[in-house]
């Protein structure tokens, strides 16, 4: 492989993986505040990346007034399952919550194909022009408003985090919710406010990917998956490590096609995410084998 | 007296009676125009037994069962279409091979918890799902495997659906009734009581990730059986029916089926099936449906009636049974309570207020 | 006088920095009943813990019958003998895990009582009778006759233990419909269907009345006329007194005092631990 064509994987792999790492953002944030596992989070991203082409190109809506309307239909969606499927069933079992997600993902899905029919659809990008050539790669604009974005959002959660007061009842509920709770801060309102935060971040995802890899109503199961690899190398712990896992996750994964590996042709390239999912798994079920003997 | 006696009895009566009226089904004169569907009811059952004997009784979500179906599908495709196998030989194989495979995958998984698990099995569901698309030298890709041929036994050849009814369906009521033979034995004890209570589980001896990986590799041999006889049904197998949503429909088939309940699998099954082959090919205007209302299924029902829908009937059917008098003032009081209940409902999620005031 | 039933040597648990049992050595002899007490947090129910096998022990050794709980893989044998013991010798050896010890002769009830409430009363007995059974999958899935034996064998000797406790009339009633009390006697009769040589309760007395503690103490008289040993822990003063023969005290993890109860009574560092200051 040459060394442009190596910059170009790279490149890719930072775009691709900048992606999983918003959607990534998403799971890490719904979990640490709740302990749930949203697996309705890739339907977000799919509502945002849907919506901004509904709105923007078959409604006529100026652009920037289409990406709004479509993060904030997300991060309603976010909240009305968080209030309607989740908040109703009390107290419910972890195996419940897990159905219950799904149910609502593919609620949310059906929905969406229903509406917006089964088609492709790719929305213009943000900004024109024909491929930039940087350091010996070819990168479309689109993917630099990609990069950048998840960069922004990165550094605005992580400062949300950890210098407003919501931020830091956030975070006390992730470390202890029984703790918080006792301190005042009313937790079903934070896990109400992480849902949305989530579901925003998912739609802000969905706008920046579209024009870049099109959008259609499933987009959002392969896409879930993988923002769950990232969350689950970060360890569902800060917006950074998931950031990290998601990049780590987009670079592998294009190094690894371009690279040839095996038997790593382009149509493997999604087992490379469950591969990884899977060795995070194992990884984790060896630590816990060895916990036990501990003591 | 008799009538007592009777009472005692009535569930066999009521099996007895289900077999009868199973047994004649195929004929033209009665359900004939079902044989097929009740064939793919008969084959769903067993494998959701399996899944509601997994779900119900170590409260663990597969979110892969499909990939176990297709385990058995194509090993008997292959082994009888490609090697010329006996295929009564290669489903034997078929399912051995499949509880195999859970086996080894099992101990890992099962140390894992709830959220981890579920994802563990999403995930091998879709590597198993992407490798019957990709290793087309054996599986035929996309397209699969054509020409396998029917069971038979002697002379016999299982050639007609009305022939593979009774086929089907022997298999299906074996494996329910093993089943209940199981959860009514000391096996079936051990697994209430890691349902139960873990800790005190392992406190009388039981060892609780060994049973939870051996419920995992029967549920998958069942699931395998099923493939097989999908397999000699279709004569074609493809990726299709294996893939994610093939899981989902699964789970929904459990769930309505109760986790825990094994004749409810046919209840889950049927409904299922009757939903997505019968009712909703009426409305093909209405794209999506099918998804949608599994969705809806799921969400309503693992929120309201977490036992699962075939459970919570046959309760509700005894409460009916004890209050049915008092009835009307129930509703009453209810249709009275519930502007309150709504109020309470919002009320509760302290929307207006982020922090409470601490209390001295 | 026989072998003590149990024996630990420097027993110690940690969680993380803190130090829950702290090099404690402790001998129950075969037959008594022995009674573990000691203020809040002193580090009972950790010990009881580590006993049942739930809690691996940080350092130490608890020794059952004279032999260490320790056992090796099953592949420490295809290593060679002399390689064996010296570079592998941890990492090849294992704590018997919680249900080993249940087959081992250990059995304990909770605080909690931990009941199977998906069960009925007689169920959750026979279940007690799983580590002292056999048949298993194939001959459950075919009914075959060995299982309709064992089964039966099974039923009876739950009912057994079922009467020892006098729940009999309860047999097919969901196990959480009893009021407390009898929840906490059907607890001891499911650990008592494991036919162990060790039985630990407790807390036993926790939330029973004073005829119900009454009946305890008679029912843990009869256990150790039944060859079993008993050991409690419990913070009720007059049920220990009256019924323990062998009192151990700990406080803030270690053993402070052992001996009867005229003994322990007296026992300045026992008052002290529980008053917090020396009485004079």
């Amino acid at each position: 492989m040459t060394t442009d064509q190596f910059v170009q994987y790279l490149m890719s792999g930072l775009t691709q993986g900048s992606i999983y790492a918003l959607i990534g953002l998403g799971f890490t944030i719904i979990y640490a505040v709740t302990q749930i596992i949203n697996f309705a989070q890739g339907e977000f991203v799919m509502l945002g990346g849907m919506l901004s082409y509904v709105l923007a190109v078959e409604k006529g809506l100026p652009m920037p007034l289409a990406l709004i309307i479509a993060i904030l239909v997300a991060a309603a969606v976010g909240a009305a399952m968080y209030l309607l499927a989740i908040r109703t069933a009390r107290r419910a079992s972890v195996i419940s919550l897990i159905i219950i997600t799904i149910g609502a993902a593919i609620f949310i899905r059906g929905i969406a194909g229903n509406r917006f029919g089964v088609d492709t659809v790719s929305p213009p990008p943000f900004t024109g022009g024909g491929s930039i050539k940087f350091l010996g790669a070819y990168i479309e604009p689109q993917a630099l408003w990609i990069i950048g974005i998840t960069f922004v959002v990165t550094i605005l959660l992580y400062l949300f985090l950890s210098h407003t007061m919501v931020g830091k009842a956030l975070r006390a509920c992730a470390v202890n919710p029984g703790a918080a709770s006792l301190v005042g801060i009313n937790t079903k309102a934070m896990a109400l406010i992480a849902f949305i935060i989530a579901g925003a971040i998912g739609g802000i995802g969905g706008i920046v990917v579209a024009p870049l890899a099109m959008a259609s109503y499933g987009m959002g199961v392969m896409l879930g998956l993988k923002g769950f690899v990232a969350a689950s190398i970060g360890g569902f712990m800060s917006p950074i490590t998931t950031v990290i896992g998601g990049v780590v996750l987009g670079i592998v994964e294009n190094l690894a096609v371009g690279l040839n590996w095996g038997p790593f042709t382009s149509a493997y390239k999604d087992v490379i995410a469950l591969v990884v999912l899977l060795l995070i798994l194992l990884i984790r079920s060896g630590k816990l084998a060895a916990a036990e003997r501990a003591g | 007296m008799m009538l007592s006696w009777a009472k005692k009895r009535w569930s066999y009566f009521a099996v007895a009676a289900f077999i009868v009226f199973l047994a004649l089904i195929p004929f033209k004169w009665f359900l004939g125009q079902y044989t097929s569907i009740m064939i793919f009811i008969g084959i769903s059952t067993m494998i959701t037994v399996g899944l509601c004997l997994l779900m119900g009784y170590t409260g663990q979500v597969s979110l892969g069962q499909a990939a176990f179906y297709g385990l058995g599908a194509y090993f008997s495709a292959i082994l009888s279409k490609t090697y010329g196998v006996n295929p009564w030989l290669a489903m034997l194989i078929a399912a051995i091979a499949t509880g195999a495979f859970a086996y080894i995958i099992g101990y890992p998984i099962f140390r894992l918890r709830g959220n981890y698990l579920a994802m563990a099995t999403l995930g091998i569901g879709l590597i198993m799902w992407v490798l019957f698309n990709q290793l087309r030298q054996y599986t035929g890709g996309p397209d699969g495997i054509s020409g396998i041929p029917y069971l038979s036994i002697g002379g016999f050849a299982f050639d007609t659906p009305f022939k593979r009814f009774y086929l089907v369906w022997f298999f299906c009521l074996a494996i329910l009734f093993l089943s209940q033979n199981i959860v009514r034995s000391r096996t079936g004890r051990a697994l209430r009581a890691i349902h139960g209570n873990e800790a005190a589980a392992e406190s009388l001896g039981i060892n609780v990730t060994q049973f939870k990986v051996k419920i995992f590799v029967l549920s998958s041999v069942y699931a395998s059986l099923a493939g097989s006889l999908f397999a000699h049904h279709l004569r074609h197998v493809s990726p299709q029916p294996f893939d994610f949503l093939g899981s989902v429909k699964l789970v929904v088939m459990a769930v309505i089926g109760g986790l825990a309940s094994i004749w409810g699998a046919i209840f889950g099954a049927g409904t299922t099936r009757f939903l997505s082959d019968e009712i909703l090919l009426g409305f093909d205007q209405y794209p999506q449906l099918d998804i949608i209302i599994y969705g809806l299924i799921l969400m309503l029902v693992m929120i309201f009636m977490p036992e699962g829908l075939f459970v919570a009937i046959r309760t509700g059917t005894m409460w009916l049974k004890v209050n049915w008098r008092n009835l009307p003032s129930i509703m009453k009081t209810k249709r009275e309570e519930f502007p309150g209940r709504i109020k309470n409902f919002f009320e509760r999620l302290h929307l207006t207020r982020l922090w409470r005031k601490s209390e001295p | 006088m026989s072998q003590p039933i149990l024996e630990t040597k420097n027993l110690s648990k940690a969680f993380g920095g803190l130090i829950a049992v702290d090099k404690v050595d402790l001998t129950i002899d075969t037959g008594k009943i022995t009674a573990i007490i000691g203020p809040n947090g002193a580090g009972k129910t950790t010990l009881f813990n580590l006993i049942a096998g739930v809690y691996q022990q940080t350092a130490g050794e608890i020794l059952f019958n004279g032999k260490s709980l320790k056992h090796s893989l099953w592949y420490a044998r295809a290593i060679k003998p002399g390689l064996n013991k010296k570079i592998f010798k941890d990492k090849l050896q294992r704590h018997a895990s919680a249900h080993m010890r249940a087959s081992l002769g250990i059995a304990r009830t909770f605080q909690h009582v931990h009941l199977f409430g998906n069960m009925t009363v007689l169920e959750n007995i026979m279940t007690g009778q799983h580590t002292r059974s056999k048949y298993g999958f194939f001959a459950a899935a075919l009914r075959l006759p060995k299982s309709r034996r064992e089964e039966e064998t099974i039923t009876l000797n739950a009912m057994k233990y079922l009467n020892m406790v006098g729940l009999g009339r309860y047999a097919q009633q969901n196990a959480l419909s009893l009021p407390l009390g009898q929840q906490k006697l059907l607890a001891i009769a499911r650990a008592l269907a494991t036919e162990p040589k060790l039985i630990l309760l407790d807390e036993p007395g926790a939330g029973l009345n004073a005829l119900e503690k009454r009946e305890l103490s008679d029912l843990m008289k009869r256990i150790r006329e039944m060859g079993v040993t008993v050991v409690l822990v419990e913070h009720d003063m007059p049920l220990v007194m009256g019924i323990a023969e062998w009192i151990i005290v700990l406080d803030s993890g270690q053993k402070i005092a052992e001996g009867t109860a005229a003994q322990v009574q007296k026992d300045r560092k026992v008052i002290a631990a529980y008053l917090g200051e020396e009485m004079e």
